[in-house]
C-alpha cells in the first residue's frame, strides 16, 4: 500500500500546486482524490448527513477561493486537507446549528463502506506517528476525553456534563493528560 | 509544580495552542483565543504544531462517500460567485490587503458614541463628489479581541461588495452588521450582516453603490442575530476601517 499511498500523495501535492495557481481543473482532482476521507472526518463531527454535505461543500469552495493558505513546507497536503474539513465541521459545530449533543450516528442514512478508497490517502500510512503510541500511554480518563475531545468535537463544559464531573476535574483531567502527551511526542521528534 | 509527572498539568501558551487544536474551548474563551492566534504568529505556530501531532489520528475516521451531486453544487456555487473569485484574482487582492495598516482596539463605548453623533449628524459642509472609479476599493478591518479580520472589496464596475469572513466563527449569540458612512454625512447605510466562515459576493444597490468612495469609512456593530432590530439602536462598534482604493 505504500507505494499507493505515496503516487496518489504526490499526485494530491501536484494539484494543490497547480490549484494555487488558479487551475480549476486541479480542483475537481482533488476533491475526487479526497472526497471520501473528508467526508467521512465531517460526518464523524457533525453525525448528520446533509450537515456534513455542507460543511464538505463549504471545505472545497474555500479551498478553491483561498488556494494560497496552504504551505507545502508545513505539512502534507492530506495532513492539512484533513485538518481543515476537521476545523470546518468544528466550526459548523459551534454556530450552533447542529446541537453539539446530536452525535449520534445517523442510522436512516447508511454509508457505504469505502475504506479501500480512504486507504490510499492515509495522514501516516506507515502508523509510524508518535501519537498513536503516546495515547496509550495516558491513563484511561486522560485519553478517551482527549479522543472525545477530538473526533467528536466536544468542549470541556460538553465533556465535564456528559460523564457527571466537575468542569475543574474535567480541565485537570485533561491538562495533565496533555502535558504527558507532549512530553511523549516530543521525546520523538 | 512537583516532580511527579502524573500531576503535572500543561500551561501557558502551549496548553491554549492544545485546547485550541483539540477544540475544547466554547464561548468567550474561543474566541479570546482565536483573536490571539490571528495576531501572534507564535502561538499561531504552536496551533500548527499541535495540529500536526494530532492529524494522523484522523487516520481511525472511516471513509464515507458523499451524494454523488455533491461536487455539481460545489461547481455551481463558485460559479455563481463569479469569476472575480476565480484563480489567482482574490489571491493576489489578498496579498495587497496584508499590506494596509489599521488602527485597533478602539473602545466600544467611544465608538459607540461616534457612530450616534455620525447617525444623526446633519450633513457638514459640501461633500466632495467621488470621481468616477474603476479601479477595486478594498478595506481590511480587524475586529480587538475577536478572530474576526473583515475583507471588504467592493467592484465599481459590476457595483458588487465581496465580504470575506473566513477567519470568523460565530458565537451563536450574535452577528456582526457591516455599515457604510456615507461622506455626505448622511444616515449610516447597512450593507448587511456579515456572514461567518464565508465570503460572501453582493450587489450593492444603486443607492448605496454611489457612496463606495476611496476613504469612505466602514463601520461593523455586535447586533442580536439576524442583524439589528429596525426598532433599536444599533449595537456597539467593534471595529472600523476606511475604504482604499488599491
Amino acid at each position: 500500500m505504500a507505494d499507493v499511498n505515496e503516487t496518489a500523495r504526490q499526485a494530491l501535492k501536484a494539484a494543490m500546486l497547480r490549484l494555487a495557481r488558479g487551475d480549476r481543473s486541479a480542483l475537481e482532482e482533488i476533491y475526487r482524490a479526497t472526497e471520501v476521507k473528508l467526508f467521512g472526518i465531517c460526518y464523524r463531527i457533525l453525525g448528520d448527513r446533509k450537515e456534513a454535505e455542507d460543511a464538505l461543500q463549504d471545505v472545497y469552495v474555500n479551498l478553491w477561493q483561498r488556494a494560497d493558505r496552504y504551505d507545502p513546507e508545513r505539512a502534507s497536503p492530506i495532513s492539512w486537507l484533513a485538518t481543515f474539513a476537521r476545523n470546518r465541521a468544528l466550526d459548523r459545530l459551534r454556530t450552533g446549528k447542529v446541537r453539539a449533543g446530536a452525535v449520534e450516528i445517523d442510522e436512516a442514512a447508511p454509508i457505504a463502506d469505502t475504506a479501500p478508497l480512504a486507504d490510499k490517502l492515509m495522514i501516516d500510512a506507515e502508523r509510524e506517528a508518535r501519537v498513536h503510541t503516546c495515547l496509550e500511554t495516558l491513563d484511561t480518563n486522560q485519553r478517551e476525553n482527549i479522543r472525545e475531545a477530538f473526533f467528536g468535537g466536544r468542549t470541556y463544559v460538553e465533556l465535564a456534563k456528559a460523564q457527571d464531573v466537575p468542569l475543574g476535574t474535567m480541565k485537570s483531567w485533561i491538562r495533565r493528560g496533555l502535558a504527558k502527551l507532549k512530553a511523549c511526542l516530543e521525546a520523538g521528534e | 509544580m512537583s516532580g511527579d509527572p502524573r500531576l503535572e498539568e500543561l500551561s501557558g501558551d502551549e496548553l491554549l495552542a492544545a485546547e485550541y487544536a483539540l477544540g475544547l474551548l466554547e464561548g468567550e474563551e474561543l474566541l479570546a483565543a482565536r483573536g490571539r492566534i490571528a495576531r501572534e504568529p507564535a502561538l499561531a505556530d504552536a496551533v500548527a504544531r499541535w495540529d500536526r501531532r494530532l492529524a494522523p489520528m484522523l487516520d481511525e475516521v472511516p471513509g464515507a462517500k458523499p451524494s454523488a451531486d455533491l461536487w455539481r453544487r460545489i461547481e455551481n456555487e463558485i460559479d455563481a460567485r463569479g469569476p472575480a473569485l476565480e484563480g489567482g484574482n482574490v489571491v493576489d487582492l489578498g496579498q495587497q490587503l496584508t499590506r494596509w495598516k489599521w488602527a485597533t482596539g478602539i473602545s466600544s463605548a467611544a465608538a459607540a458614541v461616534a457612530l450616534a453623533y455620525l447617525a444623526f449628524a446633519p450633513p457638514s459642509g459640501p461633500a466632495s463628489a467621488p470621481a468616477a472609479i474603476s479601479a477595486p476599493l478594498v478595506a481590511s478591518i480587524p475586529i480587538a479581541d475577536t478572530p474576526l479580520r473583515l475583507g471588504v472589496t467592493y467592484l465599481p464596475a459590476s457595483e458588487e461588495m465581496l465580504v470575506s469572513a473566513s477567519g470568523l466563527t460565530a458565537d451563536g449569540v450574535h452577528d456582526h452588521e457591516l455599515w457604510l458612512v456615507p461622506g455626505d454625512g448622511s444616515a449610516l447605510q447597512s450593507l448587511g450582516v456579515v456572514v461567518p466562515g464565508e465570503e460572501r459576493r453582493v450587489p450593492l444597490p444603486a443607492d448605496i453603490a454611489r457612496n463606495m468612495s476611496d476613504g469612505a469609512q466602514l463601520l461593523l456593530t455586535r447586533e442580536p442575530l439576524g442583524g439589528k432590530p429596525a426598532d433599536q439602536d444599533a449595537g456597539p462598534v467593534v471595529a472600523e476601517g476606511s475604504l482604499q482604493l488599491i
